[in-house]
């Protein structure tokens, strides 16, 4: 394991390029950057990189495609820079397999927090690398997270805020485990900036009710004494 | 006078053209008839005059050929048609200062005849006379012994006695009336079309073209139409995308500067810098919102407005740490399922959640399913209230103009760029809905949106 995580940055922007790598390397990172995708495929074999950050928009080679390249390489994880609202792009690009994507023009310590939870879920679990499933059911429920959505058992979208959305994901990915308040913020820390680590009671409150589940008697997310949830349902993933 | 006549016009175009042919063709209608009328009255008045003078003959005949005891008795078997009286007396009938008969009343009797003949039946003098309406004709006998005397009761005539010429009349009208009015319907349908194309050009710069066909000038109309339309879908396309592309090239520079600032060594030079910044992309985002057609792209799903509803109040509670936690209050069903564009929703709903929040201190989101208290039947109403001092009635429309900002009321903290009112209602728009708004009576902004159900 080396000291220093080593990050290639792919932008056609030098000013943005040039600030960005001043500025992970100020946060402790080896920084590499290319101009656009022919150089990034240059520079690929040199280095052993731990997180590739990308810009969708780029003049030649789109970033898509240069993602769906890499994703035959390797399977580093991927933090996709795309413009606001560039919705399709996005999701083609999650199907893809990036791992977040950060809209344009981003805060940069928004960025270095995605990029943390990025590599802390590719490497610290396991390095599970699964790309991420298209449908995750449980209890009736169906969670896309390709498509960052939530379907209540009628199929209608169910529209939740990024801090639930985050949360649910936290809990379905570990169905039948007991979550202390403090793994909770641990593992949501960096999905999420602000005001999430102050309540998680607030958001599984929150997202309970839009769960249908009883806040009293749940049936979904229970309550453990100690102060710890658990999302006791079956969860059936399809790739 | 002048107020009776413009209440009693019909206001549409195919009923004022209606009436006024159907008018005129009663007037055409009448004066036909009264022709019609004219010729049968000369038509009766000759069968007439056949009849009679044919009869007159007759009587005279049998009167010259039967034996003079028997006269008085045949005179009675006689038929004689109606009006037409005869008598054999001593002397003539007709008396001195009676005026004398005109030809053409005369006619119906025709004494002349009487005077034709061979001689045993001529008579021996022929006498006439108009009284009071009718027509007094003496003929004496060729033996002299006695006066034939006719008085024939002119009948009035009555060119209007017939049962079918008031059902014709009416029939005629009855049957014009309805051609009429289904050929003005017919011939006014395309101002109708033009109307209500330009209303829906009015919503919606994209709506479908007019059928160009139909007869010259319509096609013409709907042709010159259809040019205009795309003339401003042109002009409303060029600003827009004019505005996507400032919007979208203002995004880089906007993320250097994002990290310049992180070099910046004074913390609260930094924070002040981020959050000019973050303003700047507010507006950004609020103006390429607005530019681009973002919900004609997004698919149209089932979703859970309820939860739409709550999702929408949560985040605006979390950007608002400080605000207390009854400022955020929703009241509705738990579940209502629409069809709609989750993403142009949720924003459409959060703009005036957060203009509640800025301007009223608080949101109170109220879902109404549809046909419940103040919906209307198949329409779901979203009601957002808040506590502040409300709008005047003159602006409540105006605030719905891009970039309009009541400046009185909004002060520079509050910021936005006068896009939020404006997006929203284009979003409920595109979804067969609206948004408007109105003072409470308590106090306060109610912003009612609608969305069919």
């Amino acid at each position: 394991m080396e000291t220093a995580p080593h990050i290639l940055v792919v932008d056609d922007d030098r000013e943005i390029r040039d600030l960005l790598a001043r500025f992970l390397e100020k946060q402790g990172f080896r920084v590499t950057t290319a101009r656009e995708a022919r150089e990034a495929r240059k520079v690929w074999p040199l280095g052993r990189y731990h997180i590739v950050v990308l810009d969708l928009m780029m003049p030649g080679e789109s970033g898509l495609d240069f993602a769906r390249w890499l994703r035959g390489q390797s399977d580093v994880p991927i933090v996709m820079l795309t413009a606001m609202g560039e919705e399709t792009d996005r999701i083609v690009g999650l199907e893809l397999g990036a791992d977040d994507y950060v809209a344009k023009p981003f805060n940069p310590r928004e960025l270095l927090a995605r990029i943390r939870a990025v590599m802390r879920r590719a490497h610290g679990e396991g390095a599970r690398r699964d790309p991420l499933p298209s449908a995750i059911r449980f209890g009736g429920w169906v969670l896309e997270p390709q498509r960052r959505r939530l379907l209540n058992p009628d199929g209608a979208e169910v529209p939740l805020t990024g801090g639930e959305y985050e949360l649910l994901t936290v809990l379905v990915e570990r169905p039948n485990r007991v979550l202390t308040r403090d793994m909770l913020m641990d593992l949501l820390r960096g999905r999420q900036a602000g005001p999430f680590d102050r309540a998680i009671d607030v958001a599984v409150s929150r997202l309970r009710r839009k769960l249908e589940d009883d806040g009293r008697n749940p049936s979904l997310i229970k309550t453990v004494r100690g102060g710890g949830y658990v999302l006791a349902a079956d969860v059936e993933r399809a790739a | 006078m002048r107020r009776l006549l413009r209440r009693v016009r019909p206001r549409t175009l195919a009923a004022r053209t209606a009436l006024f042919l159907l008018l005129a063709l009663m007037a055409v209608q009448a004066a036909g008839l009264t022709i019609h009328a004219l010729d049968r009255v000369d038509l009766q008045r000759a069968a007439m005059e056949r009849e009679t003078s044919s009869r007159v003959f007759g009587l005279w005949r049998s009167m010259v050929i039967s034996p003079p005891d028997r006269r008085a008795a045949m005179l009675a078997e006689l038929e004689l048609p109606e009006g037409l009286e005869a008598a054999l007396e001593a002397g003539s009938a007709v008396r001195t200062g009676m005026l004398p008969a005109p030809p053409e009343v005369l006619r119906m009797v025709r004494p002349e005849i009487l005077l034709g003949g061979p001689p045993r039946w001529r008579a021996r003098e022929v006498q006439a006379g108009m009284g009071f309406g009718t027509l007094y004709v003496s003929a004496l006998l060729p033996d002299g012994s006695a006066w034939v005397n006719l008085r024939l009761h002119m009948p009035p005539l009555r060119p209007w006695h017939s049962e079918t010429f008031l059902i014709a009349f009416l029939l005629m009208t009855v049957a014009a009336a309805a051609l009429i009015v289904w050929a003005t319907r017919r011939l006014t349908r395309p101002v109708r079309d033009l109307a209500r194309a330009a209303n829906a050009l009015g919503r919606d710069v994209n709506a479908p073209p007019m059928p160009e066909d139909g007869p010259l000038e319509v096609s013409t109309a709907a042709h010159a139409f259809n040019t205009m339309a795309e003339r401003i879908r042109r002009f409303v396309g060029d600003r827009t995308q004019m505005l996507a592309a400032i919007g979208h090239d203002l995004r880089t520079p906007i993320t250097r500067l994002k990290l310049r600032a992180e070099f910046m060594e004074d913390e609260e030079q930094r924070g002040k810098m981020l959050a000019d910044l973050e303003e700047m992309e507010a507006m950004v985002n609020a103006t390429l919102a607005f530019a681009r057609d973002d919900a004609a792209a997004e698919p149209s799903v089932p979703l859970d407005l309820a939860a739409l509803c709550r999702t929408v109040l949560d985040e605006a509670a979390d950007a608002r740490p400080a605000a207390a936690p009854e400022t955020f209050a929703y009241e509705g069903p738990e579940r209502l399922t629409v069809r709609g564009r989750p993403i142009a929703l949720k924003r459409a709903l959060a703009n005036l959640v957060a203009n509640a929040a800025n301007y009223g201190n608080a949101a109170r989101v109220v879902l109404v399913p549809p046909g419940a208290g103040g919906a209307a039947p198949g329409t779901i109403q979203i009601r957002v209230e808040d506590e502040g001092p409300g709008i005047p009635e003159e602006s409540q429309e105006a605030v719905f103009q891009p970039f309009r900002r009541l400046e009185t009321s909004r002060n520079r903290e509050t910021g936005g760029v006068g896009l939020g009112l404006p997006i929203a209602r284009n979003i409920l728009r595109a979804h067969g809905g609206d948004v408007v708004l109105r003072n409470r009576p308590g106090g306060g902004l109610l912003a009612v949106a609608t969305l069919p159900a």
